[in-house]
């Protein structure tokens, strides 16, 4: 894959793309092989079972996201315009409300546990000939399978900003907190094992609120973006330094005046419109043309680009400071 | 957080999350630390203390009657399941004392704490799962032709479940 709609990908993205679709492949299958894994052991213990439905939860943005790049890819047409950029943030809200929407069922599943004082009942296996107590079994699976996403949680966030993919950002930081559930669910086993009943509650309460947070996080950047926000940084943490860029390139211009830019987020790519009043009043067809093709030689992001003359700014657009 | 980290901000961000956990993992750390050295810490442990009440004590059994399984003949309980629990009651020390009543009448007592283990014509397809602990099922049981029985015993009596699990491995297999 070598384009997003109509900007072919310089080198570095394309390397960095293909990394990214390798990893997460490779975190859908591992993913799988944890949940079959898990799903030997998961009892009655109700934090094993928060863990394992979180796990199978973090399988939703590796696959929005292996599933987006197919659209994003389409070049625009008459039927879509603008391209096929924002599937990427409809799977980026789609993976949040399931979290939202699972994470709270497991929250209220847990503090009813809590309240109705249900002790969880775990027993034995025969494990080669031996009668052995399931829940060592239990902290051994989830003690095992907390390091895959060290790995792909670091790689993936490596990716994320080369690609401005939201996506991807988010999903490699859920895989970099995904140790606190294994944690906490071993906590909650232990607990049971001391005969501390509601410490396997209260760890399902803690890996369900995890994921409610996760699902808040995830649904609020998703729909800011798609409620054609200001473009910002890949993690959201500050205005897209291209709109001042964009400024200062038009400020270079001779024939440029005073300029202002709206930038939205279609998912990795921006669409801008950028506003200039030209000096003396006067433009020709042919500058306009120059100063579009300028601001999207900036940079590979900058995808659709108009340059509009007017005579005053419109105030909501970001002006040159 | 790792200084070389791309995302090196968000550090101040999660740091709140990063120490409950760590005390979850501390306190993991210090459970797994109690068991290794062995400090008179028995995992899995009751709640509610049901094997160290038995042991050396009064076992309380309820049982429902089931044809070739449990009989009651002059208000004496025998057959099958009886003996079986005759000899686990003998592993740990403990004497039987035998309550006859229907398989719900059984479970409310499991609930309330009125005995300690129940035994009938329970199989592990049993709909009581959600208010007894159920023991994994055992088709070597005599009579039990082709079922797998199970046996119950109080919710989250973990120690007791184990115990009652490892006599059962031994004595009719798994």
């Amino acid at each position: 894959m070598t384009r997003f709609g109509r900007t072919v990908l310089p080198a570095e993205q394309r390397v960095a793309l293909r990394k990214a679709i390798r990893w997460e492949i490779f975190t859908i299958g591992y993913t799988t092989a944890t949940i079959i894994a898990v799903a030997f052991v998961v009892g009655n213990s109700q934090a094993m079972r928060t863990a394992w439905i979180e796990d199978m939860l973090s399988l939703i943005p590796q696959i929005a996201f292996l599933a987006a790049l197919l659209f994003v890819r389409r070049s625009p047409s008459r039927a879509h315009p603008y391209g096929l950029h924002r599937a990427m943030g409809v799977g980026h809200l789609v993976a949040g409300v399931a979290l939202l929407a699972v994470g709270a069922n497991l929250a209220v599943e847990a503090v009813t546990g809590l309240i109705a004082a249900e002790h969880p009942t775990i027993g034995t296996v025969r494990v080669f000939g031996q009668t052995v107590w399931l829940g060592w079994l239990m902290v051994g699976v989830m003690a095992l399978i907390v390091i895959g996403p060290f790995f792909y949680g670091h790689a993936k966030s490596k990716l994320a900003p080369v690609l401005h993919n939201k996506l991807l950002y988010a999903d490699a930081d859920m895989a970099k907190a995904d140790w606190q559930t294994n944690a906490a669910s071993i906590v909650g086993v232990l607990g049971v094992g001391l005969g501390v009943w509601w410490l396997d509650g209260a760890a399902a309460l803690f890996i369900s609120l995890g994921i409610i947070w996760d699902g808040v996080r995830n649904t609020r950047a998703a729909v800011s973006d798609l409620m054609d926000r200001r473009g910002r940084t890949y993690d959201d943490r500050h205005p897209h330094p291209l709109i001042a860029q964009t400024n200062r390139y038009l400020r270079s211009l001779r024939w440029v005046d005073r300029s202002a830019v709206r930038v939205r987020d279609q998912g990795q790519v921006f669409h801008v419109e950028a506003f200039v009043v030209p000096r003396w009043g006067r433009v020709t067809t042919r500058q306009l043309d120059d100063a579009s093709a300028g601001i999207v030689r900036l940079d590979w992001k900058m995808q659709d680009v108009v340059v509009v003359p007017v005579d005053r700014l419109p105030e909501e657009a970001d002006p040159a400071t | 957080m790792a200084a070389g980290e791309r995302t090196g901000q968000s550090g101040t961000m999660r740091t709140p999350h990063a120490s409950a956990s760590q005390r979850l993992a501390m306190g993991a750390l210090l459970a797994a630390t109690l068991v290794a050295t062995g400090c008179g810490v028995q995992i899995p442990a009751d709640p509610d203390g049901t094997l160290d009440r038995v042991t050396g004590g009064e076992l309380r059994v309820g049982a429902a009657v089931e044809p070739g399984l449990v009989e009651v003949e002059g208000g004496e309980p025998s057959g099958p399941l009886v003996d079986l629990v005759e000899d686990f009651a003998d592993s740990v020390d403990a004497e039987p004392e035998w309550t006859i009543a229907s398989e719900e009448t059984l479970v409310t007592e499991l609930e309330e704490g009125r005995l300690d283990l129940a035994v009938g014509g329970f199989t592990d397809q049993s709909p009581w799962i959600d208010r007894a602990g159920v023991t994994r099922g055992y088709p070597g049981i005599p009579g039990a032709e082709g079922r797998s029985l199970v046996l119950l015993v109080p919710l989250g009596e973990n120690a007791m479940l184990t115990e009652l699990e490892t006599f059962l491995d031994e004595e009719v297999g798994s």
